[in-house]
């Protein structure tokens, strides 16, 4: 299961009825309409999945690490999901894949075991220019159809999904340090600085994704911190966002100012 | 109950001043008659479907009776739905809410919405049009030259073997792909998205937009994972797209911004 020359039988099938101009989306009416005022027609619903079985890796009471194992899982789980989904959208002659969604389910698949899955709708550019990034791939992006409009606007092209991840361990607290601090309003300096370590690790990784597509900027950056199935300790951060780069000139319009009457 | 449905669908026909029954917000039913449109009944399409005895069991590969039964659930709760539509003098029921469940021996399907129609119109279609789109979506959709068709549905539920036991063993310490449940889900998946595609294009959709999907094993039987996929049928009315060009505004309520301290920690 690599690419989509291993898709079941019968996608070739389906794959033939959208390149003949049928479309599906998960977008929303307001995302469609803005889709299509950026300049790009919705091609497919386009989906990667891998159930993924993360391996052991001990870890020590009081010291902190980053778990390499755990983490490597975490992408490459991550990274099969969306190469199998910028598959399909190249698969359709796509230029990106919008509102890209990337989640992971537990189910009881047995233990340590995870649904890594992505989903988006894949686009294409009605003036037959190419928008895919500087790796010949579709471009993808998380931002929703109203943000992508905006960016668009304002002269950026998204480039990629970038992310970073980093599986870290954080110590416990000896006896002596839990009795020391009893009573008092302290700061915990091992706990604070093994988060700080591991969000460090998280952010520089997701930096460098960026650099690599030629990005000037990520935007939508969210920081996500997830203990999964692993106990209180061990601790997933992920951060994730849009690469874009500027390419043209900025023309948004001044908002206009309004006092709605919602609540 | 059923005698219910039937004596609806049959068509008592409602006076023009009896007074509308309607699941729309304010804002929706004020859009509606800028529109020229205006809400005329709530109306309900209902039903319920066997699936085979043993079909989880004992079925491997595509399990075909519920995939039927769902397929069939959901075609006739939406083909009463259109009749009630058609009996209270509707042109089409937007806001459809779906509730779809799947059990071990029925699927239930039960679809709500309200009928619409052109204010004053007393003469609805043969085929009344069915929309999941809030009538805020049927609005901006008509301005942009599309109109809601029908729902366009599909599910598939496929057998996942497991791992024999002396792979579970090795695998156990490993970073593996775990390919027989991944295949499960990509034919599923494969089967539903094609059953929806075919349902929108026999509706002769030029596409079908606000896709949900719902995916994963079955909490009954967790050998078999199921995928299922419901949207709304669309189809371009005028010529072309009209491209709708949105302002950009600034609004001036009260701040929202809150502190949240667990949103600190990226747990909201």
């Amino acid at each position: 299961m690599t690419g989509p020359s291993d898709l079941p039988s019968g996608a070739e099938h389906r794959l033939e009825e959208l390149r003949g101009g049928f479309f599906t989306s998960d977008l929303s009416v307001n995302e469609f309409l803005l889709v299509k005022e950026a300049g790009f027609h919705p091609l497919g619903f386009v989906m990667g999945s891998s159930i993924y079985h993360t391996g052991f890796q001990g870890r020590r009471w009081s010291k902190s690490q980053e778990l390499t194992k755990l983490t490597e899982a975490m992408y490459n789980a991550r990274e099969l999901a969306m190469t199998r989904m910028e598959e399909e959208a190249d698969e359709l002659g796509a230029d990106g894949v919008v509102g890209v969604r990337l989640d992971v389910n537990y189910y009881e698949w047995g233990s340590d075991a995870a649904e890594f899955i992505a989903l988006g709708t894949a686009v294409k550019a009605e003036d037959g220019k190419s928008y895919r990034n500087r790796l010949g791939k579709p471009f993808t992006s998380d931002l929703s159809g109203q943000d992508f409009w905006t960016i668009m606007q304002t002269g950026h092209i998204p480039q990629g999904l970038v992310m970073g991840t980093c599986v870290y361990h954080i110590a416990h607290r000896g006896l002596g340090q839990a009795l020391s601090s009893v009573g008092q309003n302290v700061e915990l300096p091992n706990f604070t600085q093994a988060l700080y370590e591991a969000r460090e690790l998280a952010m520089t990784r997701m930096q460098d994704e960026g650099t690599r597509l030629g990005a000037t900027g990520i935007v939508g950056v969210r920081l996500e911190e997830k203990s999964h199935q692993w106990g209180s300790h061990t601790i997933e951060f992920l951060s994730i966002g849009t690469a874009v780069t500027k390419t043209g000139e900025v023309s948004l319009p001044k908002p206009t100012v309004i006092i709605s009457l919602d609540n | 109950m059923l005698q219910a449905v039937t004596s609806l669908s049959q068509g008592v026909h409602r006076p023009d001043d009896r007074a509308v029954t309607s699941d729309l917000t304010v804002d929706e039913s004020l859009l509606l008659h800028a529109l020229g449109w205006e809400p005329v009944d709530l109306v309900f399409g209902v039903s319920v479907t066997a699936v085979q005895a043993g079909a989880w069991t004992w079925g491997r590969g595509q399990l075909q009776s519920p995939s039927d039964a769902h397929n069939l659930a959901v075609s006739t709760a939406s083909s009463r739905l259109r009749q009630e539509c058609a009996a209270v003098g509707g042109h089409g029921v937007v806001g459809v809410r779906a509730g779809v469940e799947i059990h071990p021996r029925h699927v239930d399907v039960a679809l709500v919405g309200t009928a619409v129609r052109p204010i004053g119109s007393d003469r609805p279609p043969v085929q009344p049009f069915v929309s999941g789109l809030s009538a805020r979506d049927f609005a901006l959709l008509a301005a942009a030259g599309w109109s809601p068709i029908g729902l366009a549905f599909g599910a598939s539920f496929v057998y996942a073997p497991r791992r024999d036991a002396a792979t579970a063993l090795r695998q156990s310490r490993q970073n593996v792909e775990l390919t027989n449940p991944t295949q499960a889900l990509y034919a599923a998946r494969e089967a539903a998205m094609e059953r929806m595609q075919a349902s929108g294009l026999a509706l002769g959709a030029q596409g079908v937009v606000g896709v949900q999907i719902a995916e994963g094993p079955m909490t009954f039987a967790r050998h078999v994972i199921g995928f299922t996929a419901r949207g709304t049928a669309v189809r371009l009315l005028a010529g072309e797209h009209r491209t709708i060009t949105p302002d950009i505004v600034l609004p001036l309520n009260d701040a929202v911004v809150q502190f949240e301290a667990e949103a600190l920690r990226g747990r909201r």
